[in-house]
Formats: structure tokens, sequence, C-alpha cells
């Protein structure tokens, strides 16, 4: 896979990676890319980049969906769980934007009206490549933070 | 290192502690490796509960062994209703049930054996 050595993921990757995933108000379009990605053919797990299932453990946070307002606490609870250093990866156009969601009367907004987020995935729903360089992305974040000495 | 053999294998006080030491160093290394960077008192101390909010009550959310049979129990509860106020814990109750039952079956055994 070039896309794979393009990304230049043996260089940045100091330790393995561990993304807690969030839906919160995904048509679960997004969730099943972020699924893919862990399929055979993706498999992110070999580079180390693997889903768990706390935040405590995290050092990622991958949320789809606009946020809805019964999710509104869990996911500000949930970014506060997470240690630091943080990185928040938003995948898909309703967590950027509200999407087709926009202005719904049971929709808060997008993910950035709640929480802090450093990088944003596009697409409808977005493509595992797409996620994956959104992760990377995370990763460079995460080790900006690192060397910085800033704790989140 | 003298030490006792016998059929389940061999017995070595010092070798045993000087294992035991290393787990101890091998434990506290790993441990040591640890995320320091979290913050006391915030919510990065909390228990995660899928995002909700930990209860005032938290045995509401202990799940315990005995839940497994909770279909059965409930299933039975008009018996166990019973069957547990039987159960007063002193033994005095329960020699005199033992007593009870002996005589019953010895009744039994009398008459219509």
């Amino acid at each position: 896979m070039g896309w794979v050595n393009d990304m230049a993921l043996p260089r940045s990757f100091k330790r393995a990676l561990w993304v807690f995933h969030i839906a919160t108000g995904s048509c679960n379009g997004c969730d099943i890319e972020i699924v893919a990605a862990l399929t055979p053919r993706y498999d992110v797990e070999r580079f180390g980049i693997m889903l768990t299932g706390t935040p405590r453990h995290a050092d990622v946070l991958l949320i789809t969906g606009p946020v809805t307002r019964p999710m509104l606490p869990r996911l500000k609870r949930i970014y506060e769980q997470t240690p630091d250093p943080k990185a928040v990866v938003v995948v898909g156009g309703c967590g950027s934007t509200s999407g087709v969601f926009y202005e719904s009367y049971n929709v808060v907004g997008p993910v950035d009206e709640v929480i802090p987020v450093d990088v944003y995935v596009p697409g409808c729903p977005a493509r595992p490549e797409a996620i994956i360089d959104g992760v990377v992305k995370a990763v460079a974040k995460l080790e900006t933070l690192e060397k910085s000495g800033v704790s989140g | 290192m003298n030490g006792l053999t016998s059929g389940f294998g061999a017995w070595n006080p010092i070798a045993w502690a000087l294992l035991f030491v290393g787990i101890l160093v091998v434990s506290f290394i790993v441990r040591s490796r640890g995320n320091k960077s979290y913050k006391r008192g915030s919510g990065q101390t909390k228990v995660f509960l899928s995002g909700n909010e930990e209860p005032a009550d938290a045995d509401a959310l202990h799940v315990r062994g005995d839940h497994l049979y909770w279909g059965m129990v409930d299933g039975l509860s008009a018996y166990y209703r019973r069957v547990k106020a039987w159960h007063t814990g002193i033994f005095s109750d329960y020699v005199a049930w033992f007593v009870g039952v002996l005589a019953v079956v010895f009744v039994i055994l009398v008459w219509v054996g």
C-alpha cells in the first residue's frame, strides 16, 4: 500500500495509538467505515492503532455524527475522562458541520461547538483511507503536545 | 542452594523469595512507566460508565453474580420467600428442623415399614 508509506507511519509512531470511538448521533455510515479500517483490507491494528473500550485508555477520540441533545453531557463527560495529551478527530460531514441535520430540533450542533476538535475528516461517509489519514494527523498533534510538555 | 524435593516439585525458600522480589521489581517498573499526566480530582479519575453520570447509589449499578439466576429466582419467588423465612441463621433452629424431620422419617419407617 503506497499511501501508507506516504503517510510516514513508521517514523511517526513511537508507540501504539489507542482510539476511543463515540457516535454522538451518527447514522452509522461513518461508524461502518471505521470498522472497515479495522478489517484485513486496511488492518490499522498492524500499525498499533487500536480501538479501546474506555476513554481512560485512549489517546484519540474518534467522533461521528452531529451532537444530539441526549449525547451532549455524555460527550463532555467522555472528553473530560480522557487523559492528556489527547486529540479529537471528527469523522464525517455531520460531525464537522451537522450536515443534513443542520439546525435540527434535537441537534445541538457540530462537535466543535461542544469540545475542541483537532482534525476534521470530511465525507458522507468518510472513506477508511481518509479516517486513517485523520488519525495519523492526530498523532502529529499528540507528538507536538508531548514535545512541548503540554498535558492537554 | 539446598531445597526440599517432593513429589510436587522443589521447595527452596531463598529461590522463591528471590523470584518474589524479581516479580515485585518487574511490577514496579511496569507501574512506573504508566501515564502520570492525569489530573487528580478531574473527570480523568472518575469511573467510565459509557458517558453516563455515576449515580449517588453506586449499588444500583452493581451487577452481582446471582443476577445470572434472576429468571429462576423470580419465577420461584413465592417458594423462596417462604424458605428464606425459615433460614434464621440460628443453629438451634436448624437442629430443631433436623430433629423434627428425623422424627417424621422415623414415624413413617415404623408405621409404613
